[in-house]
């Protein structure tokens, strides 16, 4: 009558029971008779589920139900998605303690599992069919993900492409792009000779290539960037105070762009002479004073035509907080350019000083300035 | 039998219906005759209507922004070329025009056959290709030359800069190395300094001058139609505009370039005077600051402007009658192009806000516009008196500036600007505030 499973767990019941009386009458001590009574009570309830469940065993002449119950059915393939979404809380619990970036990521893993999960479930009750299952599934599923899954990947392959670009020397930079243009035409010269080649390998060189980009980008994410060249700009100078004759690296392209050669207020010049003297556009002669207006840019070229290393520099007075504020150039080699923008708060009559372009060491060397 | 009938309803089938009778020939269930006349008259009467109405507006005469009347030679030279081109392009559109009236006419659908297709006319392509290429070319060459010709900075006499800004036109005019502005030599006792003022650009008759146009907020357009073409001025950028006229008076122009809320009301004039006159602009507007009389009205003007204006607004030589401090303005710090118009010599200037309103009442008004050539630099440089006043627009724009004039004024909901307002805010002053100030700035000449 009773199935085997069901005489164990009712032995084990029974015994933990006699157990519990025996302990509690002999030793009565509460902590052991509450430990022994649980067990009893455990087993007591798993006997009687395997009692009614009959050790889950199909008796031999219960034919039928190895065709229609539901443990005959196909079970579902297993799924990924109850570890993602585990993974997301985790992440999602983790950023309490660490960075609100993990907390993010968890967040949108468990967003992702969930919705994903959900569309599996619902899939997988739509017919007896695994493949028309997992077809509709698909179908629901494929317009969301592809996209999403196409910039993930792209984003990867991007930021992998950037890194190693930004490790590498200028050299490097040449040596590996040139290799890899080459291995790119190669490639290509291959699979253009043998037109029938399989998808598969196609596949395989295109993923091997993504895989050590990938790879390549993550080496380059730890290793770091290379030391870059900083250039001091006239912000860096003017807020570190480096506009004397101290020496300054100039950017020999700062005055290339096309804004500072078409939309001067003016060009000063410094002769070997040490006059300083602008040309502004549309007068047709030099000026030793210039006229420009408050609170707009006005863009100026410093040209040193002298034969010594010079930089232009403008104390443009009160600006906001500050009392005072000098703006300059980086020092500009004979017959070297650079380009200067200046913005002046205040007009000139409420400046001490007065406003003046001047170049330090040389003392003959000014172009007055009026802000109306 | 079944035939198809036009009417304005668009077409519909008949079916058995007689065709010379317009009887039915059966029960007629679909068909209600539609006079097709009444409303092709219609139609006609209304465009007529607004054809007319279109050749009358070209008989107005007071039209100052009329670019087909130059009064300068940059505008001439526009003039010049616009004419010959209008003439060429008016006999080609009215070949076309007509050619195509005829076609359609000649060949409308009758219900006839299609007519057999052929493929290609060569020598029609060839001429129809070639001769709108000769016709161009023999525009580009005089068009070409008048472009060069416009864009010249070589003869330039005067350099006035121009600054645009929401919206309004500012005009600073500098100081050459020999002392002069613009050549003009300041009167014994004035001290040379760059002039700046607004609304109003006054230049010397007979002057070549050069305008260096730029912007300190958004895109601007500077034109006066009756001294030369349109000028966009771009913020960062320097623009060139040559200005010149031999006959004095004012020619008004418009920003060309949408800017904003108030565009509309972004106005300019030019303002030209005989040598002698411009002479006198300079000196008065060198001219020292005169405080007002102490107990007057125009003294608790002041206080007010001090109060009130001077926060954004400029007069030069504006002592703090509390403190004794020379005024500065800040406008960077409150109005987001960083800019306010010049007081100095406010009622020295015939408009105020943009030039939008007048400072001078219709008839006053009427005396320097309408003043001939001889007599409008005296007219002009009488500045506005107190009997010629407009003090219904300055009034109504000491009230609430930004219920004149569409403004984005409500600091509280400017966060993209960091609360700086763009034009003149809601000051909420009082009557009294407002006879005073007007008092002080009818001194301000």
């Amino acid at each position: 009558m009773f199935t085997t499973g069901s005489k164990l767990l009712i032995g084990s019941a029974l015994l933990a029971t006699i157990a519990t009386i025996a302990y509690g009458i002999a030793q009565g001590g509460t902590l052991g008779t509450i430990g022994l009574a649980s067990a009893a009570t455990a087993l007591w309830f798993l006997a009687g589920v395997n009692i009614y469940v009959r050790d889950c065993n199909v008796a031999i002449d219960e034919a039928g139900a190895l065709t229609v119950s539901a443990a005959a059915r196909q079970a579902p393939p297993s799924s990924p998605w109850p570890i993602v979404g585990a993974l997301g809380a985790a992440a999602l619990l983790l950023s309490v303690v660490t960075y609100p970036a993990v907390g993010i990521a968890g967040l949108v893993l468990l967003l992702a599992a969930t919705a994903e999960w959900m569309v599996q479930a619902w899939s997988e009750r739509g017919s007896a069919d695994a493949a028309y299952n997992d077809e509709i599934r698909a179908r629901l599923a494929h317009p969301l993900e592809m996209p999403i899954l196409g910039v993930i990947g792209a984003g990867v392959i991007i930021y992998s492409f950037s890194r190693v670009m930004l490790s590498l020397t200028k050299v490097g930079t040449t040596v590996t792009f040139s290799v890899l243009a080459a291995l790119v035409l190669f490639v290509a010269f291959m699979f253009a000779a043998r037109p029938k080649v399989s998808s598969g390998t196609i596949g395989g060189v295109v993923g091997l290539a993504v895989v050590a980009l990938v790879a390549g980008g993550a080496v380059a994410a730890f290793s770091g960037e290379r030391d870059m060249h900083v250039i001091e700009t006239t912000a860096d100078l003017a807020e570190r105070g480096r506009c004397g004759t101290e020496a300054s690296e100039a950017d020999k392209k700062s005055s290339q762009t096309l804004a500072g050669k078409t939309n001067l207020a003016a060009t000063l010049t410094l002769d070997d002479a040490g006059i300083l003297s602008a040309e502004v556009p549309g007068f047709n002669e030099s000026t030793s004073r210039l006229t420009l207006p408050r609170s707009n840019p006005n863009n100026v070229v410093f040209r040193n035509d002298s034969d010594t290393d010079r930089r232009l520099v403008i104390d443009v007075g009160p600006s906001g907080d500050m009392e005072s504020r000098t703006l300059c150039t980086a020092l500009v080699e004979p017959g070297g350019v650079q380009f200067l923008t200046v913005i002046f708060d205040m007009p000139t009559f409420a400046v001490p000083d007065g406003h003046r372009f001047t170049v330090p060491g040389v003392e003959s060397a000014v172009v007055e300035v009026t802000v109306p | 039998m079944t035939h198809r009938t036009r009417g304005t309803a668009g077409v519909t089938d008949v079916a058995n219906h007689d065709r010379t009778s317009m009887q039915p020939a059966t029960p007629m269930t679909s068909v209600t005759p539609v006079s097709t006349t009444r409303p092709l008259r219609r139609r006609a009467a209304w465009l007529g209507v607004a054809g007319g109405a279109i050749a009358l507006s070209g008989c107005a005469t007071n039209a100052p922004q009329d670019t087909w009347a130059p009064r300068g030679e940059n505008a001439q030279m526009i003039h010049d070329l616009q004419w010959p081109i209008f003439a060429i392009a008016g006999v080609v559109g009215l070949i076309v025009f007509v050619a195509v009236g005829y076609s359609v006419v000649k060949f409308r659908d009758r219900g006839q056959p299609i007519p057999e297709q052929t493929h290609g006319r060569p020598a029609l392509e060839i001429g129809l290709t070639i001769l709108p290429a000769v016709i161009l070319a023999v525009i580009a060459v005089p068009t070409v030359s008048t472009i060069f010709a416009l864009a010249d900075t070589d003869d330039t006499d005067c350099v006035i800069n121009v600054t645009g800004q929401q919206w309004w036109w500012e005009y600073d005019y500098p100081v050459l190395d020999d002392g002069t502005i613009c050549g003009y030599e300041p009167a014994d006792g004035l001290t040379a300094a760059p002039i700046i003022t607004s609304g109003q650009l006054v230049m010397p008759a007979g002057t070549n001058v050069l305008v260096r146009g730029t912007s300190r907020d958004v895109i601007h357009s500077y034109w006066i139609p009756q001294l030369n073409g349109k000028k966009d001025m771009v913020p960062g950028r320097v623009h060139y505009l040559r200005l010149q006229s031999d006959t004095p008076g004012i020619y008004a122009g418009q920003c060309t370039e949408f800017c904003g809320l108030s565009h509309a009301n972004m106005r300019m004039e030019a303002v030209v005077l005989e040598p002698a006159d411009f002479q006198r602009w300079i000196d008065n507007e060198l001219a020292p600051y005169e405080a007002p009389e102490e107990g007057t009205l125009a003294a608790q003007g002041e206080t007010v402007y001090v109060q009130q204006c001077a926060r954004c607004h400029q007069v030069n030589g504006l002592v703090d009658p509390l403190t004794g401090d020379l005024v500065v303005s800040n406008p960077q710090d409150h109005v987001w192009s960083g800019a306010a118009p010049n007081l100095t010599k406010l009622m020295a200037r015939n408009t105020f806000a943009g030039a939008t309103w007048d400072l001078l009442t219709p008839e006053c008004r009427a005396d320097v516009w309408e003043a001939a050539p001889e007599d409008f630099g005296e007219r002009y440089l009488e500045g506005v008196s107190e009997a010629c006043l407009n003090t219904v627009d300055l009034r109504e724009w000491l009230r609430n500036s930004p219920a004149k004039k569409p403004m984005y004024a409500d600091a509280e909901r400017l966060e993209v600007t960091d609360g700086k307002v763009r034009g003149m805010p809601y000051l909420a002053l009082s009557e009294d505030q407002i006879d005073a100030l007007l008092a002080y700035l009818l001194e301000r000449k």
